[in-house]
Order: structure tokens, then C-alpha cells, then sequence
């Protein structure tokens, strides 16, 4: 270890030790000691104890408005002496029976710090989740390592020298007290109005509930940005009396918004955070701010280009055979936006696969999700259907009543996959808030960006979030490549069992290889030369000799899937193989676009 | 620093209060701006005093710092002030007002009676400053102060005076709120006061008099609603406007309260500048395990301003600092400022010109009544995926007021004002529509081919005459939409048609289209020169991840911003001189468009474009007058949008229709209203005509070529698209 100070465990120890900000960061790059610190999401909330020690992964979905605390304050006890106690780090005042805080002492210093709303990372499937759990450290042997003996004689000797040894008399206090408040909360909560707790947890996907934590951070505040991964460490917050159901509220002139801000913490738990790490990415594999079990390095890695090789048969396996469909699904798989200019978000790939054969396609869409749900780390099935588009709320929207980022189905961290099933959409009507939905939808197609609808004006939020659109003919939602499969017949009729090979296929250690693998060439690097740059310029001018029709969206496209095919194979930079199979396969795409029935070909 | 002197101070107040004074300049008499206000004061005709931090910095710079270090403090002392010096004010005897002036008199009254001047008094029982206070004391921040956004205000703000810019989100009603709770013994009827400077308060309960406390009675108070004071109390909650939220974060909210006459100012939706003091919430008495810790803010509200009515507010924060004056006054700027118009999009430097002569405007004429619009409408026609949208969109972000809305998806309210029934009151209102909340703005308008007739035709009254007529459920009335129309139209076929005319391929009305000052069409055709640059551009951004280096750097949307602001207070003159000039001009224009068969029109609305077009340029020029210059790139720009116009009918100039064209012809005819038309109908009545079937084939391929309709696959029917 290059340290050899352990990390405190309760903000005591924090002010007792007397850590700088630097030295806590130092201790917390150690990422052994990252690791062993137990994942609130995972771990249940009664076996954690309040003002402890842990860690909360998630997205930031809202953040609240900055609160004034007191940093430090001198409480006046009844016999006249007088003491500095800590606020930084918690929720409640600390005070024993008998103290007071003076209010007006030349001694207190005001601090800011902000909340964040932070919920489990929407959408992360299932294996994700077993993953980042078994990562997890065990709570038995947390538990052990607190009580271990170095620590707490050293704590003991600490709070010895400070002369801290009332506090060990009112801890007792303080508990009673926690208790008769809960007994008292049971009382109100069933008599007081109260929000639902759906509303108060806020999950972006209903069906799919997320954890929600509000996070109190005390520094750089416009570093964080919403939509954003995030894995906080800081101290548990969960004392009863933080519910607002607990609060003598007379005297509110908005009832909902204090509830909205005071959740019951059992519910909502509180973190005060001091370390903190923002994620690249959602997928556990290749994490490392956990702790991967050993097996998992264990692996033979073989190379970017077999199993770029093997993640396509399977593919094609899964499109009734089609090779072109599945070099799209592969790029659209490792897709991201990667630049952002003014007004274009370069790098989207969102993929519609038309053309599906009609008589399998009722079960066809959700089987080929459950092989991608088993590929990528976050990722969202999502029916079209008339109810579903009419009633689901999808863009997040401000409720002044609680003063809350109500959020919405398309509120999604960097890299969830989106698979919209277009098939599932019947003829009828759609409302206002229908047509809002595929507006929504459209916009975050278009330009990766998420408006936010805050009633007197909308914000859009860069968004990341690759959509692929499944349908029997075009799609009426736009997209950047139209890719019709070929279904070959045969192909159509043995799907059943293809798609169980597929499944069998697909063994645990080579579902670990393709999902390192895609996360892998998602953030790779990629040059384009100045002589390939060249090449490319002048294509273009042939191209639009060629055909007046192709544009300026037709380079940026040919760009796009050159980089994707590039990567996909391992590819550090462009060459003229890649270009000339991306210009290759967009020629077959186009002529299959021009086959379809006349009436379907509105564009293009 | 050093504690200040407070007792100095207050004398210092004194003197400014009562000597401060302003030369008017009409007879150059000495005004007493605040003697003449307590004046107004002492005789209950004015309630409100407004103290200008300006003024005391003229009087005491010192002393107009310390005022917005510790506001509230000042506040009092002023207040106190003013309370000693009010009665030397009275002129006359002044009539009670309402039921607290009476009150107060009878107790002044009862007490010059009944009290003995040796005797001391317990503190409670005698009148509190606060209840004989009939008057407000109000700051107004200095004219250098700037409005913050409300995520820069931080904690070292509290106690100071600050100047914040938000939204209305919320408000409450106007509520009473007690600020000198008066009791009344059951005893010995002694009259108890108690101040009350929280949101709440603990009523008092044992009478503290003499006689109680000496006898021990015990005796009970009772509140007196009649004898205690109450202020109008509202709270507002505000929150950050979109331009002030930084990428990624979401808009702050602060809570305003306001007391007094400051109450009822705003209302949700309303734009406003808020000055007051931003101070941490006393709450008393509950829930100390957490609310002890933490402490709310709110600001006290001193001024309060709608910027929706009075738009020079804001033009304090546009001042521009010298080197960006520098920056913008370099030589190129006028093609530089064009350029930083969507810089992502390439080329069209004409194009992007025009619209940044439509930001800046014209100006206003009212010559005897008639009232002549200055705003400049675009209208912008092309092919699809010729980045109409895009530059669209980047004007609706540019301009400080606008409104985006394509024809075909303005839902509900649409183009037009609505009119909406509360479902609380069941009182009819109006809603805004986008033309009316653009009022002195941009409304942007996409697709507006596919607009529907109802807002069409408004539209027609908004461009020339800059209202809109509503009679709708029995409200009649006309509201204003000064605004500038940018619209964006497809083409009615798919492409532009270069065989029809300009009318037939938007499908608007010619009396639509004369009132946009430029129509431009914006064409997509193969040039090997365009192409390659186009893909240099494009592979430079994939690359690079940024914009390529332009000649000139692209301006900060925000210095466009102030600077368009700047421009728009200008009002430049026409000089007799040109006036020669601009005739000739214009006549010369309806000689061509006479002699040539033009496409477009040439009416006297061009004049008056060419009129808004050179003044829009002098005002960029930030010049008080149209110089001959001016005139001339107005005329280069509408020879442009001309140009770009009929010069795709060059090629076809002295041909006659060919037979296709008249084949089509007939077939539009055919088909009526209807969309498809079978083929062996159009056969028969070509061939009446005298066409050849072959002939009537290739018109049905051209055709479909052009995407005007389909043919279904077994050839048998035609369907427009």
C-alpha cells in the first residue's frame, strides 16, 4: 500500500484525523481500497449502518438547487462550555442533551453543497447487474474490517485525545431518540398526503424501477452534468428524521415540494460524497472502479479481428442470414457520437432494419432483443404501441407543484441502446401527447439531443443514446441508415432453431469476449489520413457527378460506417479497403432501398 | 474593514434625504427629489419611497457602498430616518385613510393623556416603530449594477444587495402578513405590541404590564386583529432563464418574497430583473435536527421589474467592452458577422446576409398615422437537405426573441393567438400563439407550405400590418406581433421544378409571397469546385472534431448577440439626396421586370423592401445615416434573391411548354382534386388532344422522375404525391 492512513469510516473519524481534501483523493486513487467499499446498490439497507462508509453507482437524473449549511458551529452546552462540532458530511445537528447551537457565534462557518438526484443506471440489463454485484464486496467482511482492532484503537486513542468522550454517551441518546421518532412516523405518514414513492424514486423506466439516491456533493459543482455515469463514495445518510413526513410542516406554503425534497431515507437514501468518479462507460467488464473477480482476467483474449469475426455469424444467424444487415447491426452496436459542432453530433448510427418478414415478426423483435439484451451492458425494448406512445411520459419535464425533474423514457445514460419496435404499432389515433412522443423521438434521433421540457421553455440535453428502429416497411421515425433485410426463405422457416443455436452458441466465456469487445470498440480511437482525406474528397465529387440526388447526409454517412467497419476490425485509422467496403455496402443497401415497393420509398 | 459609524450614518441620511436635489433641466430650478417625496409621505399620499443608489453615490459614495454590503441593516436606519423627520414634513392636517390611521391617532391621543413622562414603560407596551410606520423603504440598485444569473449568486451574497434575472415559475396570492401583533389584556386591559420580523411568530400569552406582573393576576392576552398591522406578503419563486443555464445543467430556482407595494408585480411566465437582499430563512422552532444545519435563502424583494414590458432593462448587461468593439470594428465586419451566422453551414454567404439584416431590422416609420413596418421577412425555398432547418434553427437560438414552429406541427395554439377556456373561472382567455409570444422578435416558420389556411391567412395581416385580429368565442380583439417572418418552404413537388413558376412550385398565393422582401432559392446542383469544398468541409469535422479554420474566426453567439441588440436602438435617416437615387433604382427595377418575363414580382412593396434593406445595413454600421453604399447592396441583395430565382429559367428561356409540360397539364386537370388518375383515362384524353402515346409515356416518367406522382406497379394508375 503507498498509504499507510486507512480511509475513515464516519465523518468522526474524518474530522477527528483532520484530512485534507488532497490526502483523502490520494487515498481514494488506491483503487484496492475503492473497491472494498460496499456498493449501496447492492447491498441492503439494513445491514449498512447510518453515517458509514459507501459507494452508489449511478446516472444523475436531477439535481436540486445548492443548500446553505453550517460547515462548522459552536454548540453552548447548559453548564456554559462551549464546543466546534463538524456539519460537513452530515444531515442532522449533533448535539447532546442539553446543548444548544449558538447561531450567532463568531465561530460558525456556512458552507455550500449540492444534491444531486441520482438514480441506478437505467436500463442495465441483467447480466450487468449479477456482474457488478459479484464485484461487490461481501457486507460480512466490511463489517470485519471496521471492527478489526488496529482501527479501532486507533479511533479510540483518537477520540481520547480530543477529549470526545461525550459523544460516546450521546450516541446512546441519539439512538433512542431515531427510534421514538419512527415509531412516530408511522403515525403521520398514514395520516399526512403524502407522494408516491414511484414518484418520489422517479425511475426514467417505470417497468424497470431504478435505485434513487440523492447525493450531496460539496465541490466542483458544474463539473457534473445530467444523463451522466457516476460512481460516488461518501458517507450513508439514513436518520429517520430526514423525512419530511417527520417535519412539523405548518407554516409550508408548498407541502408536496418539501415532501419532493425530503424523502423518507429508506426509501431515498442520503450520501455525502467526497470521492468521486465519473464512468466512461456502463459496461462492468471492463470497469475499473470494481473489483473483477479473478477468473474474469483470467480469459484468453483473442484478437479484435475473430471475435469481430464470430459477434457477426452470430448476427447473421440472428437476420435470417442477411451478411449486410448484420455488418449494419455490428456498427450500429459500437456506435457512438464522438464530436459534437454546433448543431450536428457526428458519430450517430441509428439503424432502422425494415423489411422484416411479416409472418414470423410477432415474436421476431423480441427474441432478436433477448440476444441483444445478453450483448450490451444498457438497453431498452421499447413497443410502439398506440397506449404506450399515447400515455408514456418520454421526455423529462419540470413539476413546479414539487419542483422535480419529473423524468421520461428517453432519459437514458450515455450508451443505452434503444430498440424501438415498430411492428407492435397498430392503426388508430394519436393524441397530442402521441404525437409529442414521436417528436421526442425524432429530435433525439436527428441530433442526439434530449429536450427537456421545463413549461416556459425547453433545454435540450446532449444525449448518447444509439436508437435502432425495427419495422415491417420504413419506418416513419427518421434514421440514418435504412437497411431492408433480405430474409432468405429458408432462413425464415429455421428461425426458431437458429435462434436457439444462437443462444447455445453463446457460452459464457464468449458472451464475456463480445461484450468486451463491443464496449472496447466503441471508445477506440480512429484517424482518418490526409492522403485517405484526399481520396475521399474526390469520390465525392464523382459521386455527386454520378448522381445529383446524393448530398452532404450521404459523406457524412459514408464516413460514419467506414470509421464503424474500421473499428470493428481492429482498425486504427482509415484505409482504402474500408472505404471502398463502406462505399460497397452502401451501394447494395441503396439498391435494396430501391427495390421495395414503390410506395414505401417516400426519401431518398 | 471598520466597523462603520451607525449614529454618523444616520445623520449623513439625514442631510441626503432632506438636501438632496437635482437640477431640472427644463428651468434649471433645484428639485428636491426626496424632500418632495416625504412630503407625499407624511400626508399618506404616497406609500412607497424609492431610495436610488445612484443619488447617494453622488451624495456619499462610502455610504452607498455600505447600503449594498448590509442592505437590511440600512433599510431600517433609513426607515427610522425618515419616521423622525415625517412630522417636520406635514403641511396640513391629513385625513385617516383607514381603520390602523385612526387607530393610531386615538392611541397617541390616550397616551399624551394618560401617561406620566417620568414614568419608564415596559418595552412591550409601547408602541413599536414598525406600527406608526406608514411607509416603505426601497432601494434602486445603480445603474452599473448588472443582473446576475441566479447560479451566481452564492453565499458570500448574503446580506448584500443583488440584481438577479429570471423566469416567474410560481406564485403565491397575496396574502396579509402580520408585522406588529397587538394584544389586549383580560385583565387589566393593557395593550401589549409585539414586532413580528419572521414568517412566524409565538404569540404571547401572560400580560407582561405592571399592574399584572405586580399583582400577579395572570392575566390572558387576546390578539387584536383591528389594532395590528399587516403588509401585503407574496412569495415568488424564479428560476434561471434558458440562455443562462450551462450545457448539461438544470435551471436554479430561488425563492422572492415580497411585501408591500412590491407584491402583485409579476406572474408566472413573466420575465423579470428582481433587486433585493438575499438573506437566510429564519424558520423558528421545529424539525432543529435538520433545519438547524441547513438554511434556506430567499431574497427580500426591493424592485421588481417585467422585462416583457419594458425591454431596455436588459440592454444594461449588452454594453460592449472596447475590445469587443475592436474586434467587430475591423474592416470585413459586415461579411464577418454574416459568416458567424450558423458557421457549420457552408457557403450561401448572401443567403446568410440577408438574414442578418433581418435580425437587425429596419426602421419603423409612422409617417400621419400610416405606419410603415420595419421588420424584414425572408422567405427561403429549396430543395430538401439544403440545410433551410438548420439555418432556421440557428436564428431562433440567435435571436433574443423568437419562436420556432414548422406549419405542419404547431399543435393547439398554432401560428394564431387561441382562445382558451380557464377550467377554474370559466373565464375565457387568450393564449398566445407563436406569432404574438415572438412579439418584437424572430418568428421562424419551417415547412410552411404545409401551414394550415387558417394561419395562413393571418399571416397575411401580421406581415404588412403587425397585428393579429382574433374573434373567437365572442372575444374580439387585435394584438400585436411586431415580428419578423423567416420562413422555410419544400417545394410542392418533392424538387424544385425549374418548369413552373414560383407560385406553383410553393403553392402560395402571389399576394403571400410579395410580402417577404426576399425570396430566395436555395439550389442544390453538382459543381465540382462547390462539391469538393463541401467535402473538405464535411471530412475536416468527422476528422478533426471541430470546425475547420475559416478566413475570419467565427464571432461568440453571444457578442452577436449585444451587438444586433446594439444596432437595433440605432434609427438611421434616409437623406433627401438619395432619395433621386432610390427612385431611378426602383424604376429601373419594374422597367426590367416589365420587359423581361420574370418569375418574380416587382410592386411597390420591393421599394419599401429596398427602403427597410438600407437602413438594416446603417444600422449595422452603427450610423445614424443611409449612405449610398447602403442602397446599393439593398439592390445587390434583391438582384441576388432575383437572381437565384430565374436564373434556373435561363436555359429555358423562348422555349415554348414542351409536350410534356402540357401533357402534365391535362393530366392535373384530369385528376381535379382527387390524388390518382387511371393511365387509360389520361390516354384517351391525350390522344384526343392530339399527343402520341409515346409521348405521354416519357411526360409519365419525367414525372415520376421529379417524385410529382407514382406510377403503381402494374402500370395501370398515376398517384400525386
Amino acid at each position: 500500500m503507498p498509504c499507510a492512513m486507512d480511509l475513515p469510516t464516519t465523518p468522526d473519524e474524518l474530522s477527528a484525523q483532520s484530512m485534507e481534501g488532497t490526502v483523502l483523493k490520494d487515498l481514494l486513487k488506491d483503487s484496492s481500497r475503492w473497491h472494498s467499499i460496499p456498493l449501496l446498490n447492492y447491498t441492503p439497507l439494513h445491514k449498512l449502518k447510518d453515517q458509514t462508509l459507501v459507494r452508489f453507482r449511478g446516472m444523475i437524473q436531477d439535481m436540486m438547487d445548492p443548500e446553505i449549511y453550517l460547515e462548522r458551529y459552536e454548540v453552548k452546552s447548559s453548564d456554559g462550555s462551549k464546543r466546534l462540532q463538524d456539519g460537513k458530511f452530515r444531515d442532522c445537528l449533533r448535539l447532546a442533551p442539553g446543548e444548544e447551537i449558538d447561531y450567532n457565534a463568531e465561530g460558525n462557518v456556512h458552507g455550500e453543497r449540492r444534491t444531486l438526484f441520482v438514480v441506478s443506471v437505467p436500463g442495465l440489463n441483467d447480466w450487468s447487474k449479477e456482474h457488478e454485484k459479484q464485484c461487490a464486496p461481501q457486507m460480512e467482511l466490511v463489517a470485519g474490517q471496521a471492527q478489526s482492532p488496529t482501527s479501532v484503537a486507533k479511533k479510540r486513542t483518537l477520540e481520547e485525545q480530543e477529549g470526545m468522550d461525550v459523544d460516546d454517551t450521546d450516541e446512546g441518546t441519539l439512538k433512542r431518540q431515531r427510534l421514538e421518532k419512527i415509531s412516530g412516523t408511522e403515525v403521520a405518514s398514514a395520516s399526512a398526503p403524502s407522494l408516491g414513492s414511484e414518484y418520489l424514486l422517479n425511475s426514467p423506466l417505470p417497468d424497470r424501477p431504478s435505485m434513487a439516491c440523492m447525493v450531496k456533493v460539496y465541490e466542483d459543482f458544474d463539473a457534473y452534468q445530467l444523463n451522466s455515469l457516476v460512481d460516488f463514495v461518501g458517507f450513508l445518510s439514513v436518520d429517520p428524521s430526514l423525512d419530511a413526513a417527520t417535519l412539523d410542516v405548518e407554516g409550508y406554503e408548498s407541502l408536496s415540494e418539501l415532501q419532493a425534497a425530503h424523502p423518507s431515507p429508506f426509501l431515498i437514501p442520503r450520501l455525502h460524497a467526497f470521492g468521486v468518479k465519473v464512468l466512461p462507460h456502463a459496461n462492468p467488464l471492463l470497469d475499473e472502479s470494481l473489483r473483477q473477480p479473478p477468473d474474469a482476467c483470467e480469459d484468453p483474449n483473442p484478437s479484435q479481428l475473430t471475435v469481430h469475426k464470430d459477434l457477426r455469424m452470430l448476427l447473421k444467424l440472428c437476420l435470417f442470414d442477411d451478411d449486410l444487415a448484420a455488418e449494419y447491426l455490428l456498427s450500429h452496436l459500437i456506435s457512438t457520437v464522438y464530436s459534437r459542432t454546433d448543431m450536428q453530433s457526428i458519430g450517430k448510427f441509428a439503424l432502422n432494419l425494415c423489411n422484416l418478414p411479416k409472418e414470423s415478426v410477432q415474436e421476431y423483435t423480441t427474441k432478436l432483443y433477448q440476444v441483444l439484451e445478453l450483448l450490451l451492458p444498457a438497453s431498452h425494448y421499447l413497443p410502439m404501441t398506440l397506449d404506450l406512445m399515447n400515455t408514456a411520459a418520454f421526455a423529462p419535464k419540470k413539476d413546479y407543484e414539487t419542483n422535480k425533474l419529473v423524468s421520461g423514457l428517453l432519459q437514458l445514460a450515455p450508451h443505452t441502446h434503444l430498440v424501438l419496435d415498430e411492428t407492435s404499432l397498430q392503426q388508430g389515433k394519436l393524441e397530442a401527447s402521441g404525437v409529442h412522443a414521436v417528436q421526442h423521438l425524432a429530435h433525439l434521433i436527428n441530433n442526439q439531443e434530449l429536450k427537456c421540457d421545463f413549461q416556459y421553455y425547453h433545454i435540450d440535453y446532449q444525449a448518447n443514446i444509439p436508437v435502432l428502429v425495427l419495422s415491417e416497411g420504413r419506418s416513419m421515425l427518421p434514421s440514418d441508415f435504412v437497411v431492408p433485410i433480405n430474409a432468405d426463405a429458408k432462413a425464415v422457416e429455421l428461425l426458431d432453431e437458429s435462434l436457439k443455436a444462437a443462444h447455445h452458441y453463446l457460452q459464457p466465456s464468449r458472451l464475456q469476449q463480445f461484450r468486451k469487445y463491443l464496449t472496447t470498440a466503441r471508445i477506440s480511437p480512429f484517424n482518418v489520413s490526409d492522403e485517405h482525406t484526399e481520396m475521399i474528397q474526390n469520390d465525392f465529387v464523382d459521386m455527386r457527378k454520378a448522381n445529383v440526388k446524393s448530398n452532404a447526409d450521404d459523406l457524412h454517412g459514408l464516413l460514419v460506417l467506414s470509421r464503424l467497419l474500421g473499428i470493428a476490425r481492429g482498425k486504427e485509422s482509415l484505409d482504402k479497403e474500408t472505404w471502398q467496403l463502406a462505399t460497397e455496402f452502401e451501394a447494395k443497401r441503396r439498391q435494396r432501398l430501391q427495390s421495395l415497393p414503390k410506395s414505401a420509398q417516400t426519401r431518398n | 474593514m471598520a466597523r462603520r459609524d451607525y449614529a454618523q450614518d444616520k445623520e449623513s441620511i439625514k442631510t441626503f434625504l432632506s438636501e438632496f436635489c437635482k437640477c431640472n433641466d427644463e428651468d434649471g430650478k433645484k428639485e428636491f427629489v426626496y424632500g418632495s417625496q416625504l412630503v407625499k409621505l407624511a400626508h399618506r399620499e404616497q406609500v412607497l419611497i424609492t431610495i436610488d443608489l445612484d443619488d447617494l453615490a453622488e451624495f456619499n459614495e462610502s455610504l452607498a457602498e455600505a447600503v449594498i454590503e448590509n442592505c437590511r441593516r440600512y433599510a431600517s436606519i433609513f426607515s427610522d430616518v425618515i419616521a423622525e423627520l415625517l412630522p417636520s414634513y406635514k403641511q396640513q392636517e391629513v385625513h385617516a385613510k383607514d381603520a390602523l390611521d385612526v387607530y393610531i391617532e386615538h392611541r397617541l391621543m390616550m397616551d399624551a393623556r394618560t401617561r406620566n413622562p417620568m414614568e419608564q414603560r415596559d418595552e412591550r407596551n409601547s408602541f413599536p416603530a414598525e406600527l406608526m410606520k406608514r411607509f416603505e423603504v426601497g432601494f434602486k440598485p445603480q445603474s452599473t449594477e448588472k443582473a446576475h444569473s441566479i447560479r451566481e449568486v452564492k453565499a458570500q451574497h448574503i446580506g448584500k444587495l443583488v440584481t438577479v434575472r429570471g423566469i416567474v415559475t410560481r406564485c403565491t396570492e397575496v396574502k396579509p402578513m402580520m408585522v406588529v401583533a397587538t394584544y389586549t389584556c383580560d385583565r387589566c386591559g393593557s395593550e401589549t405590541y409585539q414586532p413580528v420580523n419572521s414568517l412566524s411568530f409565538t404569540p404571547v400569552h401572560d400580560c407582561p404590564s405592571d399592574d399584572c406582573r405586580v399583582n400577579k393576576a395572570g392575566g390572558r392576552l387576546y390578539l387584536q386583529t383591528r389594532g395590528s398591522k399587516f403588509i401585503k406578503f407574496q412569495e415568488l419563486k424564479i428560476q434561471e432563464h434558458s440562455d443562462q443555464v450551462p450545457v448539461g445543467h438544470i435551471p436554479r430556482t430561488m425563492t422572492v418574497l415580497c411585501r408591500g407595494e412590491v407584491t402583485r408585480m409579476a406572474q408566472p411566465g413573466d420575465h423579470i430583473v428582481v433587486s433585493g437582499v438575499f438573506l437566510p430563512l429564519v424558520r423558528s422552532g421545529f424539525a432543529q435536527m435538520i433545519q438547524g444545519l441547513l438554511s434556506e435563502t430567499f431574497l427580500q424583494a426591493h424592485r421588481i421589474i417585467c422585462i416583457n414590458k419594458n425591454d431596455e432593462i436588459s440592454e444594461k448587461d449588452a454594453e460592449l467592452s472596447p475590445e469587443e468593439l475592436e474586434e467587430l470594428a475591423q474592416d470585413d465586419f459586415y461579411e464577418r458577422l454574416a459568416t458567424s451566422l450558423a458557421p457549420e453551414i457552408y457557403g450561401h454567404l448572401d443567403v446568410k446576409k440577408a438574414l442578418l439584416l433581418l435580425l437587425v431590422g429596419g426602421v419603423d416609420k409612422r409617417p400621419d398615422g400610416m405606419k410603415i413596418r420595419g421588420n424584414i421577412n425572408i422567405c427561403l425555398m429549396g430543395d430538401p437537405g439544403v440545410a433551410k432547418s438548420q439555418l432556421l434553427g440557428y436564428i431562433s437560438r440567435l435571436a433574443v426573441r423568437s419562436q420556432y414552429t414548422t406549419g405542419r406541427g404547431s399543435s393547439g395554439v398554432g401560428l394564431t393567438a387561441a382562445v382558451m377556456k380557464d377550467p377554474l373561472t370559466g373565464e375565457m382567455t387568450l393564449e398566445g400563439g407563436a406569432l404574438v409570444l415572438a412579439d418584437q422578435g424572430v418568428c421562424c416558420i419551417d415547412e410552411f407550405d404545409k401551414m394550415a389556411d387558417t394561419d395562413r391567412t393571418a399571416i397575411h395581416e401580421v406581415m404588412e400590418q403587425q397585428t393579429i385580429s382574433i374573434a373567437k368565442a365572442g372575444i374580439m380583439t387585435t394584438l400585436n406581433a411586431r415580428v419578423s417572418i423567416l420562413a422555410a418552404a419544400n417545394p410542392a413537388f418533392g424538387r424544385y421544378n425549374p418548369r413552373r413558376t414560383v407560385e406553383q412550385n410553393i403553392q402560395l398565393p402571389a399576394a403571400l409571397l410579395s410580402r417577404f422582401d426576399l425570396l430566395w432559392l436555395i439550389q442544390d446542383k453538382p459543381d465540382r469546385d462547390n462539391d469538393l469544398r463541401l467535402a473538405k468541409h464535411i471530412t475536416y469535422v468527422h476528422s478533426h472534431s471541430k470546425q475547420p479554420p475559416t478566413r475570419v474566426k467565427a464571432l461568440d453567439m453571444n457578442l452577436m448577440r449585444r451587438y444586433i441588440n446594439l444596432c437595433k436602438r440605432k434609427n438611421p435617416t434616409i437623406p433627401d439626396e438619395l432619395t433621386d437615387y432610390i427612385v431611378g433604382a426602383y424604376v429601373e427595377l419594374r422597367r426590367e421586370a416589365r420587359n423581361q418575363k420574370d418569375m418574380t414580382f416587382t410592386s411597390a412593396r420591393n421599394l419599401l423592401g429596398i427602403l427597410r434593406l438600407s437602413t438594416a445595413l446603417a444600422r449595422l454600421r452603427l450610423s445614424d445615416r443611409v449612405e449610398k453604399d447602403d442602397v446599393a447592396e439593398a439592390l445587390r441583395l434583391l438582384e441576388m434573391s432575383k437572381d437565384s430565382l430565374n436564373q434556373i429559367h435561363e436555359h429555358q428561356k423562348g422555349h415554348v411548354p414542351n409536350t410534356s409540360d402540357r401533357i402534365f397539364a391535362i393530366v392535373r386537370e384530369l385528376a381535379g382534386s382527387g390524388k390518382a388518375v387511371k393511365i387509360a383515362d389520361i390516354m384517351d384524353r391525350c390522344t384526343t388532344k392530339g399527343f402520341k402515346p409515346d409521348q405521354v409515356d416519357k411526360c409519365i416518367d419525367d414525372y415520376e422522375e421529379l417524385n410529382v406522382w407514382q406510377v403503381n406497379m402494374g402500370r395501370t394508375k398515376i398517384t400525386f404525391m
